[in-house]
């Protein structure tokens, strides 16, 4: 029984995350109100033709370096019911580690062949596909030698669904001392992708990501 | 078979934080202004043009920078735009009621039309926030100048002290004539305001 909503932890050598995180318990939402909470996401935003491969800033252009992935997976609700036609927005830094971002100043290498931002829409079943980069870790707190896992950030929205989170690379060594992966404690192991072979397409490697989208948020399609 | 018990649920991918670098390309500015419907069409979205103006503070008194705010809102006549209301013949065909913004800056400016009331609710619009450091976190703000607020459900179950910090406050009008609103939104520490949690339910 709970009486009162879920304190948020802070992350461990997360600045930002002392600085933003809010102090005070979250309140619970009166019953009566709770609907009001919900969003329905409109569908709009088209992609641009390719935009699922973002190994490529478009298709008559040379592919950028590293190893080409792909990504796939599919997008329920907690009860197992697949939600089509959400908008799944990636973003990844490329190979070396750093993103076109404007606001990333860091002196790691651009690729002169890689964006690293895309959109894909879940088809009817629910199942999206899209190509990138394996991403580079980088060193995010330089001062105590701390570094961001390999990732790729996925922002997921659509009628009653709405969910950003980052899929993580198995085994990787940096995985055990990130800040929001230990907050995750035992349930990381679902926000990391599970390999596969992909002998007859033109990418290296796969990784399943199936995305669930949990608690109330995707209560107008249950 | 779909499985139908609380214990049956599949496990929720976990949220995690947006990071400091949501793509600037995915930005739309027709969900930046919900007070016209899309270029060139004569349309109008219902009611009252207004603009929030808002501040995102740490807990240090700085401004949160490079964060995405969401918004979901009623109508001028207080109705949704969810399937619970699919209709009903006071959806205004020209508003959807979601915006959604990312600040460089860690102030926002937001233009839409005056929330209607809803169902014993005070006039509000529902705010998300994704940014570095945290995962989404919710809350919804109100207007100190519109009625109902003595009685809104939500507001009640807060002190006195919290509702007003969920006020924004009228302070002028822009050229056009839309009523300008203003809000300090304080992330953490002393001043944070009330956020929600939409995911536990009292008693569960
Ligand atoms: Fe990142």
């Amino acid at each position: 029984m709970s009486n009162s909503g879920r304190q948020l932890e802070i992350g461990l050598t997360d600045n930002t995350s002392d600085q933003r995180t809010p102090r005070n318990r979250l309140r619970l939402i009166p019953e009566i109100v709770r609907e009001s909470f919900a969003p329905c996401i409109p569908q709009r935003g088209l992609s641009r033709q390719n935009e699922w491969d973002l190994t490529r800033i478009a298709a008559d252009l040379p592919r950028a370096e590293g190893v080409a992935i792909e990504v796939s997976g599919k997008l329920q609700n907690e009860r197992g019911t697949p939600i089509s036609n959400a908008m799944l927005e990636i973003w990844n830094a490329n190979h070396f580690g750093r993103y076109r971002h404007i606001e990333d100043h860091s002196d790691i290498p651009l690729d002169e062949h890689f964006l690293g931002t895309g959109r894909v829409f879940t088809d009817i079943e629910g199942n999206y596909t899209f190509w990138t980069i394996s991403p580079g870790a980088y060193l995010a707190r330089p001062d105590i030698g701390r570094w961001r896992p390999k990732h790729i950030h996925l922002s997921v929205s659509g009628g009653g669904s709405r969910l950003i989170t980052q899929m993580y690379f198995p085994d990787e060594p940096n995985n055990a001392s990130d800040p929001m992966a230990i907050l995750m404690g035992d349930d990381f192991e679902r926000n990391v992708g599970k390999p596969y072979e992909t002998p007859k397409i033109d990418v290296d490697s796969g990784l399943r990501f199936d995305i669930i989208v949990g608690g109330r948020n995707a209560v107008y399609f249950e | 078979m779909k499985p139908n018990t609380q214990s049956d649920l599949l496990k929720p991918t976990n949220e995690d934080t947006v990071g400091p670098y949501f793509p600037i390309n995915f930005s739309d500015p027709l969900l930046e202004d919900l007070s016209r419907f899309e270029s060139g069409i004569t349309a109008q979205p219902q009611g009252d043009p207004i603009i929030l103006k808002g501040r995102l503070i740490d807990r240090f008194g700085e401004l949160a920078n490079g964060t995405l705010v969401e918004f979901w809102q009623a109508n001028a006549k207080g109705v949704y735009r969810s399937p619970k209301h699919e209709g009903n013949s006071d959806i205004d065909p020209w508003f959807w009621g979601y915006g959604r913004l990312r600040t460089e800056s860690g102030e926002f400016e937001f233009k839409t039309i005056m929330p209607g009331p809803c169902a014993g609710r005070a006039p509000n619009i529902t705010i998300t926030l994704f940014s570095d450091g945290i995962s989404r976190i919710v809350t919804q703000i109100f207007f100190a100048d519109q009625a109902g607020n003595a009685s809104d459900p939500l507001l009640q179950s807060l002190s006195h002290e919290d509702r007003a910090k969920l006020s924004a406050r009228h302070e002028g009008e822009s050229d056009c004539g839309s009523k300008i609103y203003t809000i300090d939104i304080v992330m953490a520490g002393e001043n944070e305001i009330p956020f929600f949690d939409d995911l536990i339910r009292e008693g569960e």
